[in-house]
């Protein structure tokens, strides 16, 4: 008798445990949710993101008081076919620009001392943000992080960071949520550190309390971060669009059928909205952006638009005129 | 005995345990699996179906637009002046089998800012809608299809729409630009517009796929000579077939570019005109009839159209074009206010654009600095743009 009842539990729990196996290979937990009407999560005006205070208040962080310093992580293999065109594009809007790399050029690139490959990425960020800390502190109050296939439209970045404080620890990005209780933010994205983030940053290694445990370089920094007690922002606008993407438009906008979250977006923060609402208009940056696509971007952004409209001042305000269902697009 | 017992037991029990777990999970797994087939594609159409309500109405095979305009929340006054007067039919060249993987995604897309829009097929379908224009398909047909696509137009719509545009399943079209663009002139003029080509033809003719749209008395000049024989079918090569026809009948070829002289209809992606380098021999050069430019010159601010644009292209040339903005940039271009609708709208646009740039303060400005065509009123000679500014690196 006992043997086959023990068989029998045995075979109880395979089965069990196979189906789990299997259907879990292919059914991930979450669903990517797929249009949101309206933002309805933004509308009540309460927003944990921002500072009330600071919402309608453009005198004192005014568009102009927000200096950008971009840093690019590049290398010399990149220079020539990646780099050169970031230089040519969106480099330019920055407030200073600087070439992260192993070796100076006269590009001009920054020596890091660091050598090149996956494995050091987390070295050249540590070097870079000390030499900016260094020599570069008084020149910009935040600091924007890049690759060197990152596409940032700064103007936009610009009038996201003119409603903070860069005196107060904040660190911003696409957030992910995995590894990192707070989150940190998606490394190719591009994210940006406060002055007083960078400070805190460059005193943690200091002190010891921040270390290279990874060589996974965003989600290190978003581990010092958060031993440092930098707070995480949520950069979405109004209604609860991305500003900062970790993949090409294309990875969102195009709207699939209902299913459970693409391998893409698996580590997003905040539920990821597939469609036309996907993406603020005033979007901040895409990545895996190579080269050419570069000035197709730039053409598209700074260029191309349809004639007739004359789009409001303030974007935040849209929320009671917007009362018509958002069909999207 | 006992071996076999035991045994069989493991399997009785394996299949309780699997069972029992399906039974468990089927409310969430299949809320998380989208089946494919049949039941998938039914929801699917249904919620088309019901979401087309809003944007379309659908009559005698056509879409009669409602939902101008798209901006919700945006002052669109000037783009609705300009989809009032400025009246546009567009239709669409296609076929039964472009339905669900091309039409489907123009439909969803820039079609829903022309005025009326009909999707020209070989079979109809009363569900799309298509209309079956009773030809069959393949590239010798296209002509045919023309033909019987703006004869079309003109017996059912020729009162409902001012400009008669032609596109196909993999163009893509901001109506809003058109409009500008057609706006100086009136639907009574014999005239047509598009990507103009210089050669077989005295004056030119417009590539196909970059589309081209005819006045509404250009359409009835066609159609008269279709009726006179003075038209016919000449060859099976569409855009070159429409020009001859159109010399013929004294319809003139018109000068799309803006007042910089930029192109505003594209044969092709707007990555390939921004930096494909093509090479001399490619027959593009020989075949446009202005001067080309590469790099950032070559496309309008005020662009028309695009060419060869797949279905997701569609999407994100609509997100790009609609939405993608940089915040208080001030444009390298800013296009004339048309002549008719300056007096009306000029001055309240003024000051909104001044209001706008002291608010935000940023005085950003695009790096190819041309003289600003306007400050509002008539631009004057257009200064010429060719290579010099080409050499610009953006």
């Amino acid at each position: 008798m006992r043997p086959k009842d023990l068989m029998f539990t045995i075979g109880l729990m395979t089965g069990f445990f196979t189906l789990h196996l299997l259907l879990n290979s292919i059914v991930p937990m979450e669903q990517v949710s797929v249009y949101v009407r309206n933002g309805n999560h933004r509308l009540n005006g309460h927003n944990a993101h921002t500072e009330p205070s600071k919402r309608n208040n453009s005198a004192g962080n005014s568009p102009n008081s927000a200096r950008i310093l971009c840093w690019i992580m590049t290398g010399p293999k990149y220079l020539e076919s990646r780099t050169k065109h970031v230089k040519a594009t969106w480099g330019k809007h920055c407030h200073k620009v600087l070439y992260m790399s192993s070796v100076k050029t006269d590009f001009p690139t920054v020596e890091l001392n660091v050598s090149e490959g996956r494995e050091n990425l987390y070295w050249k960020t540590i070097r870079a943000l000390q030499y900016i800390h260094q020599h570069h502190l008084d020149g910009a109050n935040w600091f924007l992080k890049a690759d060197d296939d990152t596409y940032v439209v700064v103007e936009n970045l610009k009038y996201i960071l003119s409603k903070f404080d860069p005196e107060k620890p904040l660190y911003m990005g696409r957030r992910f949520k995995p590894f990192i209780s707070q989150g940190y933010m998606s490394g190719g994205a591009g994210y940006v550190l406060s002055k007083e983030a960078l400070r805190r940053f460059v005193r943690g290694f200091h002190t010891g309390e921040c270390t290279h445990f990874s060589t996974i370089e965003d989600m290190a920094v978003g581990k010092c971060m958060e031993t440092m007690k930098v707070e995480p922002v949520d950069t979405r606008d109004m209604k609860g669009r991305q500003t900062f993407h970790s993949y090409p438009l294309d990875h969102y906008v195009i709207r699939q059928q209902r299913r459970p979250r693409p391998w893409h977006m698996i580590y997003d923060y905040y539920t990821p909205i597939e469609g036309p609402n996907c993406c603020s208009d005033l979007v901040v940056s895409f990545h895996y952006i190579y080269a050419v696509q570069q000035y197709v971007l730039e053409y598209l952004t700074y260029h191309l638009r349809p004639y007739g409209y004359i789009y409001r001042f303030r974007p935040d305000e849209s929320v009671e005129a917007d009362n018509k269902t958002n069909r999207g697009a | 005995m006992k071996p076999l017992g035991s045994r069989f037991s493991f399997y009785v029990g394996f299949v309780v345990g699997t069972v029992l777990l399906y039974v468990i999970l089927r409310p969430v797994w299949f809320e998380g699996i989208q089946l494919a087939g049949n039941y998938g594609k039914l929801s699917d159409r249904q919620q088309q179906l019901d979401k087309d309500k809003g944007i379309w109405k659908k009559e005698r095979s056509a879409l009669f637009n409602l939902d101008h305009p798209h901006h919700t929340g945006e002052d669109s006054r000037m783009a609705d002046k300009l989809y009032n007067k400025v009246r546009i039919l567009c239709w669409v060249m296609t076929g039964p089998n472009n339905l669900e993987t091309k039409a489907r995604h123009v439909k969803y897309t820039w079609s829903r800012h022309c005025n009326i829009v009909v999707f020209m097929s070989s079979v109809e379908d009363p569900d799309f809608p298509t209309v079956g224009l009773g030809t069959k398909e393949g590239r010798d047909q296209l002509y045919w299809k023309t033909i019987k696509a703006f004869h079309y137009a003109y017996e059912h719509h020729a009162n409902e729409a001012d400009w008669f545009l032609k596109a196909d399943d993999d163009t893509y079209v901001i109506v809003d630009n058109l409009r500008w663009m057609l706006a100086n002139h009136t639907p009574d003029e014999p005239i047509y517009f598009g990507r103009r080509f210089k050669p077989y033809t005295k004056q030119g003719y417009m590539s196909g796929g970059a589309g081209y749209v005819l006045s509404r008395e250009a359409l009835r000049r066609f159609v008269e000579g279709f009726k006179n024989k003075v038209c016919t079918h000449t060859t099976s090569v569409e855009d070159l077939a429409m020009g001859q026809c159109m010399e013929k009948v004294g319809v003139l070829a018109g000068d799309s570019r803006d007042t910089t002289q930029r192109e505003t209809f594209h044969p092709f992606v707007p990555e390939q005109h921004l930096t494909a380098k093509f090479p001399k021999s490619f027959w593009y050069w020989s075949y446009c009839y202005y001067p080309i430019s590469e790099g950032p010159n070559c496309c309008s601010d005020v662009s028309v159209s695009f060419h060869y644009v797949d279905a997701g292209g569609m999407y994100l040339l609509e997100y790009y074009a609609y939405h993608l903005r940089a915040f208080g940039y001030r444009y390298r271009y800013q296009p004339p206010t048309p002549k008719a609708y300056r007096l009306e709208l000029s001055n309240s646009l003024d000051s909104a654009g001044e209001l706008k740039e002291e608010i935000s303060g940023v005085k950003e400005h695009g790096d190819d600095d041309l003289p600003r065509p306007d400050q509002g009123q008539d631009a004057g000679p257009p200064p010429v743009v060719g290579k010099d500014a080409a050499a610009a690196p953006v």
